[in-house]
Protein backbone atom coordinates (compact mmCIF):
# COMPACT_ATOMS: atom_id res chain seq x y z
CA UNK A 1 0.00 0.00 0.00
CA UNK A 2 2.94 2.31 0.51
CA UNK A 3 4.35 4.45 -2.24
CA UNK A 4 7.53 2.76 -3.30
CA UNK A 5 8.77 5.67 -5.36
CA UNK A 6 12.03 7.23 -4.25
CA UNK A 7 12.86 10.59 -5.67
CA UNK A 8 15.99 12.63 -5.97
CA UNK A 9 15.35 16.35 -5.57
CA UNK A 10 15.35 16.98 -9.35
CA UNK A 11 13.01 14.00 -9.91
CA UNK A 12 10.64 15.24 -7.25
CA UNK A 13 10.58 18.72 -8.73
CA UNK A 14 10.09 17.34 -12.23
CA UNK A 15 7.19 15.16 -11.08
CA UNK A 16 5.44 18.06 -9.35
CA UNK A 17 6.07 20.46 -12.24
CA UNK A 18 4.61 18.01 -14.71
CA UNK A 19 1.69 17.12 -12.42
CA UNK A 20 2.81 13.52 -12.74
CA UNK A 21 1.95 11.14 -9.88
CA UNK A 22 1.30 14.03 -7.56
CA UNK A 23 -0.13 11.64 -4.97
CA UNK A 24 3.11 9.71 -4.78
CA UNK A 25 5.20 12.85 -4.68
CA UNK A 26 3.17 14.20 -1.76
CA UNK A 27 3.38 10.88 0.05
CA UNK A 28 7.13 10.92 -0.45
CA UNK A 29 7.34 14.41 1.08
CA UNK A 30 5.42 13.15 4.11
CA UNK A 31 7.53 10.01 4.41
CA UNK A 32 10.82 11.82 4.15
CA UNK A 33 10.34 15.19 5.77
CA UNK A 34 7.26 15.42 8.00
CA UNK A 35 8.89 13.79 11.01
CA UNK A 36 11.64 16.40 11.31
CA UNK A 37 9.10 19.23 11.09
CA UNK A 38 6.82 17.54 13.56
CA UNK A 39 9.65 17.05 16.07
CA UNK A 40 10.75 20.64 15.72
CA UNK A 41 7.29 22.09 16.25
CA UNK A 42 6.41 19.81 19.15
CA UNK A 43 9.77 20.56 20.72
CA UNK A 44 9.02 24.28 20.45
CA UNK A 45 5.63 24.51 22.04
CA UNK A 46 3.39 23.21 19.28
CA UNK A 47 0.88 20.41 19.43
CA UNK A 48 0.54 17.39 17.16
CA UNK A 49 -2.22 19.26 15.34
CA UNK A 50 0.03 22.31 14.92
CA UNK A 51 2.72 20.08 13.45
CA UNK A 52 0.23 18.53 11.03
CA UNK A 53 -1.13 21.89 9.95
CA UNK A 54 2.27 23.52 9.54
CA UNK A 55 3.66 20.66 7.47
CA UNK A 56 0.59 20.62 5.26
CA UNK A 57 0.93 24.36 4.65
CA UNK A 58 4.63 23.79 3.97
CA UNK A 59 3.87 21.14 1.36
CA UNK A 60 1.34 23.51 -0.21
CA UNK A 61 3.97 26.26 -0.38
CA UNK A 62 6.54 23.90 -1.86
CA UNK A 63 4.19 22.63 -4.58
CA UNK A 64 3.11 26.16 -5.38
CA UNK A 65 6.72 27.33 -5.66
CA UNK A 66 7.66 24.43 -7.90
CA UNK A 67 4.60 24.84 -10.11
CA UNK A 68 5.41 28.50 -10.59
CA UNK A 69 8.92 27.45 -11.55
CA UNK A 70 10.32 29.50 -8.69
CA UNK A 71 12.20 26.70 -6.97
CA UNK A 72 15.75 27.48 -7.99
CA UNK A 73 17.43 24.48 -6.45
CA UNK A 74 19.99 26.63 -4.66
CA UNK A 75 18.95 24.87 -1.48
CA UNK A 76 17.87 21.25 -1.19
CA UNK A 77 14.21 20.34 -0.88
CA UNK A 78 14.86 19.44 2.74
CA UNK A 79 16.41 22.83 3.52
CA UNK A 80 13.60 24.64 1.75
CA UNK A 81 10.90 22.70 3.62
CA UNK A 82 12.63 23.20 6.96
CA UNK A 83 12.98 26.92 6.38
CA UNK A 84 9.36 27.29 5.39
CA UNK A 85 8.09 25.22 8.31
CA UNK A 86 10.23 27.01 10.88
CA UNK A 87 9.34 30.44 9.61
CA UNK A 88 5.68 29.57 9.36
CA UNK A 89 5.71 28.34 12.95
CA UNK A 90 7.57 31.49 13.95
CA UNK A 91 4.82 33.51 12.28
CA UNK A 92 2.12 31.44 13.96
CA UNK A 93 3.63 32.02 17.40
CA UNK A 94 3.77 35.72 16.65
CA UNK A 95 0.06 35.66 15.92
CA UNK A 96 -0.58 33.77 19.13
CA UNK A 97 1.35 36.37 21.09
CA UNK A 98 4.18 34.09 22.15
CA UNK A 99 6.86 36.58 21.17
CA UNK A 100 9.60 35.60 23.63
CA UNK A 101 9.52 31.97 22.66
CA UNK A 102 9.20 33.00 19.05
CA UNK A 103 12.47 34.93 18.98
CA UNK A 104 14.31 32.13 20.75
CA UNK A 105 12.97 29.50 18.35
CA UNK A 106 13.81 31.55 15.37
CA UNK A 107 17.35 32.38 16.33
CA UNK A 108 18.22 28.89 17.56
CA UNK A 109 16.83 27.15 14.54
CA UNK A 110 18.00 29.46 11.81
CA UNK A 111 20.11 27.67 9.26
CA UNK A 112 22.95 29.85 8.06
CA UNK A 113 22.33 28.62 4.50
CA UNK A 114 18.67 29.37 4.80
CA UNK A 115 17.24 31.64 2.15
CA UNK A 116 14.84 34.42 3.01
CA UNK A 117 11.44 32.85 2.82
CA UNK A 118 9.43 35.74 4.21
CA UNK A 119 7.69 36.30 0.88
CA UNK A 120 6.63 32.63 0.90
CA UNK A 121 5.19 33.07 4.38
CA UNK A 122 3.12 36.12 3.44
CA UNK A 123 1.94 34.33 0.31
CA UNK A 124 0.94 31.29 2.39
CA UNK A 125 -0.99 33.52 4.74
CA UNK A 126 -2.78 35.20 1.85
CA UNK A 127 -3.66 31.83 0.34
CA UNK A 128 -4.95 30.59 3.65
CA UNK A 129 -7.27 33.60 3.87
CA UNK A 130 -8.51 32.95 0.36
CA UNK A 131 -9.13 29.29 1.14
CA UNK A 132 -11.22 30.45 4.09
CA UNK A 133 -13.39 32.39 1.66
CA UNK A 134 -13.83 29.30 -0.53
CA UNK A 135 -15.01 27.50 2.60
CA UNK A 136 -17.72 30.13 2.99
CA UNK A 137 -19.27 29.09 -0.32
CA UNK A 138 -22.07 26.55 -0.23
CA UNK A 139 -21.12 22.95 -0.81
CA UNK A 140 -22.62 22.80 -4.29
CA UNK A 141 -20.73 25.93 -5.38
CA UNK A 142 -17.45 24.71 -3.96
CA UNK A 143 -17.86 21.37 -5.68
CA UNK A 144 -18.63 22.80 -9.11
CA UNK A 145 -15.71 25.23 -8.93
CA UNK A 146 -13.23 22.65 -7.67
CA UNK A 147 -14.29 20.12 -10.30
CA UNK A 148 -13.92 22.67 -13.06
CA UNK A 149 -10.83 24.61 -12.02
CA UNK A 150 -8.88 22.02 -10.02
CA UNK A 151 -9.97 18.67 -11.45
CA UNK A 152 -10.21 20.18 -14.95
CA UNK A 153 -13.49 18.44 -15.64
CA UNK A 154 -15.56 19.63 -18.57
CA UNK A 155 -19.06 21.05 -18.14
CA UNK A 156 -20.43 17.84 -19.58
CA UNK A 157 -18.48 15.67 -17.15
CA UNK A 158 -19.70 17.79 -14.24
CA UNK A 159 -23.28 17.57 -15.50
CA UNK A 160 -22.85 13.80 -15.69
CA UNK A 161 -21.43 13.51 -12.21
CA UNK A 162 -23.46 16.00 -10.23
CA UNK A 163 -27.22 16.27 -10.11
CA UNK A 164 -27.50 18.97 -12.80
CA UNK A 165 -29.74 18.81 -15.80
CA UNK A 166 -27.28 19.73 -18.50
CA UNK A 167 -24.08 21.57 -19.33
CA UNK A 168 -25.79 24.94 -19.51
CA UNK A 169 -27.13 24.58 -15.97
CA UNK A 170 -23.60 23.77 -14.78
CA UNK A 171 -22.16 26.70 -16.75
CA UNK A 172 -24.64 29.12 -15.15
CA UNK A 173 -24.03 27.67 -11.72
CA UNK A 174 -20.28 27.94 -12.11
CA UNK A 175 -20.56 31.54 -13.29
CA UNK A 176 -22.72 32.53 -10.31
CA UNK A 177 -20.45 30.71 -7.87
CA UNK A 178 -17.31 32.35 -9.25
CA UNK A 179 -19.01 35.73 -9.03
CA UNK A 180 -19.99 34.99 -5.46
CA UNK A 181 -16.45 34.07 -4.54
CA UNK A 182 -15.02 37.14 -6.28
CA UNK A 183 -17.56 39.16 -4.26
CA UNK A 184 -16.33 37.60 -1.01
CA UNK A 185 -12.79 38.54 -1.95
CA UNK A 186 -13.77 42.14 -2.78
CA UNK A 187 -15.52 42.41 0.55
CA UNK A 188 -12.56 41.06 2.50
CA UNK A 189 -10.71 44.00 4.06
CA UNK A 190 -7.28 42.34 4.18
CA UNK A 191 -7.43 41.29 0.54
CA UNK A 192 -8.79 44.70 -0.46
CA UNK A 193 -5.79 46.34 1.24
CA UNK A 194 -3.41 44.10 -0.69
CA UNK A 195 -5.28 45.05 -3.85
CA UNK A 196 -4.82 48.73 -3.12
CA UNK A 197 -1.11 48.21 -2.59
CA UNK A 198 -0.83 46.38 -5.88
CA UNK A 199 -2.73 49.10 -7.76
CA UNK A 200 -0.61 51.91 -6.27
CA UNK B 1 -18.92 46.85 -16.15
CA UNK B 2 -21.96 45.36 -17.84
CA UNK B 3 -23.02 41.80 -16.96
CA UNK B 4 -22.07 40.82 -20.53
CA UNK B 5 -18.56 42.19 -20.03
CA UNK B 6 -18.20 40.33 -16.74
CA UNK B 7 -19.38 37.13 -18.37
CA UNK B 8 -16.91 37.72 -21.19
CA UNK B 9 -14.12 38.10 -18.61
CA UNK B 10 -15.06 34.73 -17.11
CA UNK B 11 -15.08 33.18 -20.58
CA UNK B 12 -11.64 34.70 -21.15
CA UNK B 13 -10.49 33.25 -17.86
CA UNK B 14 -11.72 29.84 -18.99
CA UNK B 15 -9.88 30.31 -22.30
CA UNK B 16 -13.08 30.22 -24.29
CA UNK B 17 -12.42 33.44 -26.21
CA UNK B 18 -10.34 33.72 -29.34
CA UNK B 19 -9.69 36.08 -32.22
CA UNK B 20 -10.85 39.68 -32.29
CA UNK B 21 -13.06 39.24 -29.22
CA UNK B 22 -9.96 38.30 -27.28
CA UNK B 23 -8.13 41.39 -28.50
CA UNK B 24 -10.94 43.71 -27.51
CA UNK B 25 -11.25 42.09 -24.09
CA UNK B 26 -7.56 42.45 -23.43
CA UNK B 27 -7.82 46.07 -24.49
CA UNK B 28 -10.71 46.53 -22.07
CA UNK B 29 -8.66 45.07 -19.23
CA UNK B 30 -5.70 47.26 -20.10
CA UNK B 31 -7.68 50.50 -20.45
CA UNK B 32 -10.58 50.24 -18.04
CA UNK B 33 -9.56 50.21 -14.33
CA UNK B 34 -12.89 48.70 -13.32
CA UNK B 35 -12.41 45.85 -15.79
CA UNK B 36 -8.81 45.42 -14.60
CA UNK B 37 -10.01 45.16 -11.02
CA UNK B 38 -12.75 42.69 -11.91
CA UNK B 39 -10.21 40.62 -13.86
CA UNK B 40 -7.88 40.63 -10.87
CA UNK B 41 -10.58 39.45 -8.47
CA UNK B 42 -11.75 36.73 -10.83
CA UNK B 43 -8.18 35.46 -11.14
CA UNK B 44 -7.81 35.53 -7.37
CA UNK B 45 -11.04 33.55 -7.06
CA UNK B 46 -9.79 30.87 -9.45
CA UNK B 47 -6.43 30.72 -7.66
CA UNK B 48 -8.29 30.29 -4.38
CA UNK B 49 -10.35 27.42 -5.80
CA UNK B 50 -7.25 25.66 -7.16
CA UNK B 51 -5.52 26.13 -3.85
CA UNK B 52 -8.53 24.74 -2.02
CA UNK B 53 -8.52 21.70 -4.32
CA UNK B 54 -4.85 21.05 -3.65
CA UNK B 55 -5.36 21.47 0.08
CA UNK B 56 -8.14 18.90 0.06
CA UNK B 57 -6.03 16.50 -1.95
CA UNK B 58 -3.09 16.83 0.43
CA UNK B 59 -5.43 16.36 3.40
CA UNK B 60 -6.71 13.09 1.98
CA UNK B 61 -3.18 11.84 1.28
CA UNK B 62 -2.03 12.92 4.72
CA UNK B 63 -4.84 11.05 6.45
CA UNK B 64 -4.17 7.87 4.50
CA UNK B 65 -0.44 8.16 5.08
CA UNK B 66 -0.88 8.71 8.81
CA UNK B 67 -3.10 5.68 9.05
CA UNK B 68 -0.54 3.54 7.26
CA UNK B 69 2.22 4.89 9.49
CA UNK B 70 0.22 4.02 12.59
CA UNK B 71 -0.41 0.55 11.29
CA UNK B 72 3.23 0.02 10.48
CA UNK B 73 4.54 1.28 13.80
CA UNK B 74 2.10 -0.97 15.63
CA UNK B 75 3.38 -3.96 13.70
CA UNK B 76 6.89 -3.12 14.86
CA UNK B 77 6.05 -3.47 18.55
CA UNK B 78 8.95 -5.66 19.69
CA UNK B 79 7.18 -8.59 21.27
CA UNK B 80 10.37 -10.76 21.09
CA UNK B 81 11.77 -8.70 23.97
CA UNK B 82 9.10 -10.00 26.29
CA UNK B 83 10.65 -13.45 26.89
CA UNK B 84 13.93 -11.78 27.83
CA UNK B 85 12.13 -9.82 30.52
CA UNK B 86 10.70 -13.05 31.88
CA UNK B 87 14.18 -14.44 32.54
CA UNK B 88 15.18 -11.50 34.72
CA UNK B 89 12.41 -12.21 37.26
CA UNK B 90 11.01 -9.88 39.96
CA UNK B 91 7.48 -8.65 40.68
CA UNK B 92 7.88 -5.17 39.21
CA UNK B 93 9.42 -6.54 36.06
CA UNK B 94 6.68 -9.13 35.88
CA UNK B 95 4.05 -6.43 36.11
CA UNK B 96 5.87 -4.41 33.48
CA UNK B 97 6.15 -7.47 31.32
CA UNK B 98 2.43 -8.26 31.57
CA UNK B 99 1.55 -4.61 31.12
CA UNK B 100 3.68 -4.44 28.00
CA UNK B 101 2.26 -7.67 26.74
CA UNK B 102 -1.30 -6.44 27.26
CA UNK B 103 -0.45 -3.17 25.52
CA UNK B 104 1.15 -5.07 22.66
CA UNK B 105 -1.88 -7.29 22.29
CA UNK B 106 -4.21 -4.29 22.31
CA UNK B 107 -2.04 -2.54 19.74
CA UNK B 108 -1.88 -5.61 17.54
CA UNK B 109 -5.65 -6.03 17.72
CA UNK B 110 -6.07 -2.35 16.86
CA UNK B 111 -3.60 -2.58 14.02
CA UNK B 112 -5.23 -5.69 12.65
CA UNK B 113 -8.55 -3.88 12.69
CA UNK B 114 -7.02 -0.90 10.92
CA UNK B 115 -5.30 -3.01 8.29
CA UNK B 116 -8.44 -5.04 7.80
CA UNK B 117 -10.45 -1.84 7.45
CA UNK B 118 -8.05 -0.44 4.87
CA UNK B 119 -7.93 -3.64 2.88
CA UNK B 120 -11.62 -4.39 3.03
CA UNK B 121 -13.04 -0.94 2.53
CA UNK B 122 -14.44 -0.14 -0.88
CA UNK B 123 -17.39 1.72 -2.28
CA UNK B 124 -19.11 -1.62 -2.91
CA UNK B 125 -18.60 -2.72 0.70
CA UNK B 126 -19.97 0.63 1.84
CA UNK B 127 -22.97 0.11 -0.39
CA UNK B 128 -23.58 -3.26 1.25
CA UNK B 129 -23.29 -1.62 4.65
CA UNK B 130 -25.56 1.34 3.99
CA UNK B 131 -28.15 0.09 1.54
CA UNK B 132 -31.60 -0.49 2.87
CA UNK B 133 -34.66 -0.90 0.70
CA UNK B 134 -37.29 1.73 0.18
CA UNK B 135 -40.76 1.32 1.62
CA UNK B 136 -43.39 2.98 -0.48
CA UNK B 137 -45.56 5.44 1.39
CA UNK B 138 -48.90 4.75 -0.23
CA UNK B 139 -50.41 7.82 1.42
CA UNK B 140 -48.34 9.79 -1.01
CA UNK B 141 -50.67 8.76 -3.87
CA UNK B 142 -54.14 10.05 -4.57
CA UNK B 143 -55.99 7.07 -3.11
CA UNK B 144 -56.07 3.66 -4.69
CA UNK B 145 -52.79 1.89 -5.41
CA UNK B 146 -51.50 2.23 -8.93
CA UNK B 147 -50.26 -0.93 -10.73
CA UNK B 148 -46.67 0.23 -10.41
CA UNK B 149 -47.15 0.73 -6.66
CA UNK B 150 -48.68 -2.73 -6.36
CA UNK B 151 -45.75 -4.24 -8.22
CA UNK B 152 -43.29 -2.31 -6.07
CA UNK B 153 -44.92 -3.39 -2.82
CA UNK B 154 -44.86 -6.96 -4.13
CA UNK B 155 -41.11 -6.54 -4.85
CA UNK B 156 -41.79 -7.48 -8.44
CA UNK B 157 -38.90 -5.37 -9.69
CA UNK B 158 -39.01 -6.38 -13.36
CA UNK B 159 -42.67 -5.46 -13.57
CA UNK B 160 -41.95 -2.08 -11.97
CA UNK B 161 -39.26 -1.42 -14.58
CA UNK B 162 -41.50 -2.62 -17.37
CA UNK B 163 -44.46 -0.49 -16.22
CA UNK B 164 -42.22 2.55 -15.95
CA UNK B 165 -40.88 1.97 -19.46
CA UNK B 166 -44.37 1.76 -20.96
CA UNK B 167 -46.02 4.47 -18.86
CA UNK B 168 -47.69 7.09 -21.03
CA UNK B 169 -47.12 9.85 -18.54
CA UNK B 170 -43.95 9.59 -16.52
CA UNK B 171 -43.85 11.43 -13.26
CA UNK B 172 -41.24 11.51 -10.54
CA UNK B 173 -42.82 8.66 -8.63
CA UNK B 174 -42.65 6.40 -11.69
CA UNK B 175 -39.02 7.36 -12.33
CA UNK B 176 -38.06 6.95 -8.71
CA UNK B 177 -39.70 3.54 -8.32
CA UNK B 178 -38.05 2.41 -11.54
CA UNK B 179 -34.74 3.60 -10.07
CA UNK B 180 -35.31 1.63 -6.88
CA UNK B 181 -36.33 -1.46 -8.83
CA UNK B 182 -33.18 -1.14 -10.96
CA UNK B 183 -31.09 -0.81 -7.82
CA UNK B 184 -32.69 -3.95 -6.38
CA UNK B 185 -31.93 -5.71 -9.66
CA UNK B 186 -28.30 -4.48 -9.44
CA UNK B 187 -28.71 -2.50 -12.65
CA UNK B 188 -26.83 0.40 -11.16
CA UNK B 189 -26.32 2.48 -14.31
CA UNK B 190 -30.05 2.38 -14.98
CA UNK B 191 -30.80 3.31 -11.37
CA UNK B 192 -28.46 6.29 -11.64
CA UNK B 193 -30.19 7.45 -14.81
CA UNK B 194 -33.64 7.22 -13.20
CA UNK B 195 -32.63 9.08 -10.04
CA UNK B 196 -30.84 11.77 -12.01
CA UNK B 197 -33.96 12.16 -14.10
CA UNK B 198 -36.05 12.81 -10.96
CA UNK B 199 -33.56 15.46 -9.81
CA UNK B 200 -33.40 17.03 -13.26
CA UNK B 201 -37.18 17.29 -13.49
CA UNK B 202 -37.31 18.97 -10.09
CA UNK B 203 -34.52 21.35 -11.01
CA UNK B 204 -36.29 22.28 -14.21
CA UNK B 205 -39.76 22.61 -12.70
CA UNK B 206 -38.73 24.09 -9.35
CA UNK B 207 -40.38 21.20 -7.48
CA UNK B 208 -39.06 18.73 -4.92
CA UNK B 209 -41.16 15.63 -5.58
CA UNK B 210 -39.11 12.58 -4.48
CA UNK B 211 -36.09 14.92 -4.44
CA UNK B 212 -34.62 13.80 -1.11
CA UNK B 213 -35.25 10.15 -1.90
CA UNK B 214 -33.66 10.46 -5.34
CA UNK B 215 -30.59 12.25 -3.97
CA UNK B 216 -29.97 9.69 -1.27
CA UNK B 217 -30.47 6.65 -3.48
CA UNK B 218 -28.44 8.28 -6.26
CA UNK B 219 -25.50 8.44 -3.85
CA UNK B 220 -26.12 4.83 -2.82
CA UNK B 221 -26.23 3.82 -6.50
CA UNK B 222 -22.88 5.52 -7.14
CA UNK B 223 -21.43 3.54 -4.23
CA UNK B 224 -22.88 0.36 -5.68
CA UNK B 225 -21.34 1.30 -9.02
CA UNK B 226 -17.95 1.63 -7.27
CA UNK B 227 -17.78 5.37 -7.89
CA UNK B 228 -17.40 6.89 -4.47
CA UNK B 229 -16.11 10.14 -6.00
CA UNK B 230 -19.58 10.73 -7.39
CA UNK B 231 -21.34 9.67 -4.20
CA UNK B 232 -19.35 11.90 -1.86
CA UNK B 233 -20.62 15.35 -2.89
CA UNK B 234 -24.21 14.18 -2.62
CA UNK B 235 -23.65 12.59 0.78
CA UNK B 236 -21.81 15.68 2.01
CA UNK B 237 -24.70 17.84 0.83
CA UNK B 238 -27.23 15.67 2.66
CA UNK B 239 -25.10 15.64 5.79
CA UNK B 240 -24.89 19.43 5.73
CA UNK B 241 -28.65 19.82 5.44
CA UNK B 242 -30.41 19.02 8.74
CA UNK B 243 -33.79 19.31 7.01
CA UNK B 244 -32.98 16.65 4.44
CA UNK B 245 -35.16 13.59 4.87
CA UNK B 246 -32.08 11.33 4.89
CA UNK B 247 -29.88 13.60 6.98
CA UNK B 248 -29.92 11.40 10.08
CA UNK B 249 -29.15 8.31 8.06
CA UNK B 250 -26.20 9.96 6.31
CA UNK B 251 -24.96 11.58 9.52
CA UNK B 252 -24.51 8.09 10.94
CA UNK B 253 -22.31 7.00 8.05
CA UNK B 254 -18.58 6.82 8.59
CA UNK B 255 -17.15 9.59 6.45
CA UNK B 256 -13.71 8.37 7.42
CA UNK B 257 -14.50 5.06 5.70
CA UNK B 258 -16.01 6.87 2.74
CA UNK B 259 -12.91 9.04 2.34
CA UNK B 260 -10.72 5.99 2.70
CA UNK B 261 -12.65 4.31 -0.10
CA UNK B 262 -12.35 7.52 -2.10
CA UNK B 263 -8.62 7.58 -1.53
CA UNK B 264 -8.29 3.95 -2.64
CA UNK B 265 -10.40 4.66 -5.68
CA UNK B 266 -8.20 7.60 -6.66
CA UNK B 267 -4.90 5.78 -6.16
Amino acid sequence: MRAEEKYTDPELIAAISAGRDLNNAIRYLYQQYSEATSSFIKHHGGSEQDADDIFQETVMAFIDTVRKDKFRGEASVKTFLNAIARNYWFNEMKKRGRAGQRDKVFELSRDKDEADVSHHISEMERKRQLRGLVDQLGDSCRKVLVLFYYENMSMKEIADHLPYENEQVVRNKKYKCLQQLAGFIKDNPAIARQMQEILK
Amino acid sequence: MTPEETRALVDHLDENITGSSLDSLERLIAEDPEAAQEWYYLNLAVDAVKDHGLYEEISAIREAWKMEETTESVYHVSTPELPAARESGGLVRSLNRYGLRAAAIILIVMSSTTVYKYLSISSASLYDRYYSGYTLNTARGSGSEQPIEQAFNAKDWNTVISLAATAKEKDNQTEFLAGMASLEEKRYDDAITFFEQVIAVNTHAGTDVYQDEAEYYLAISWLADKKVNQAMPILEKIKADPHHQYHDKVAKMSFFDLRLAQYKENK
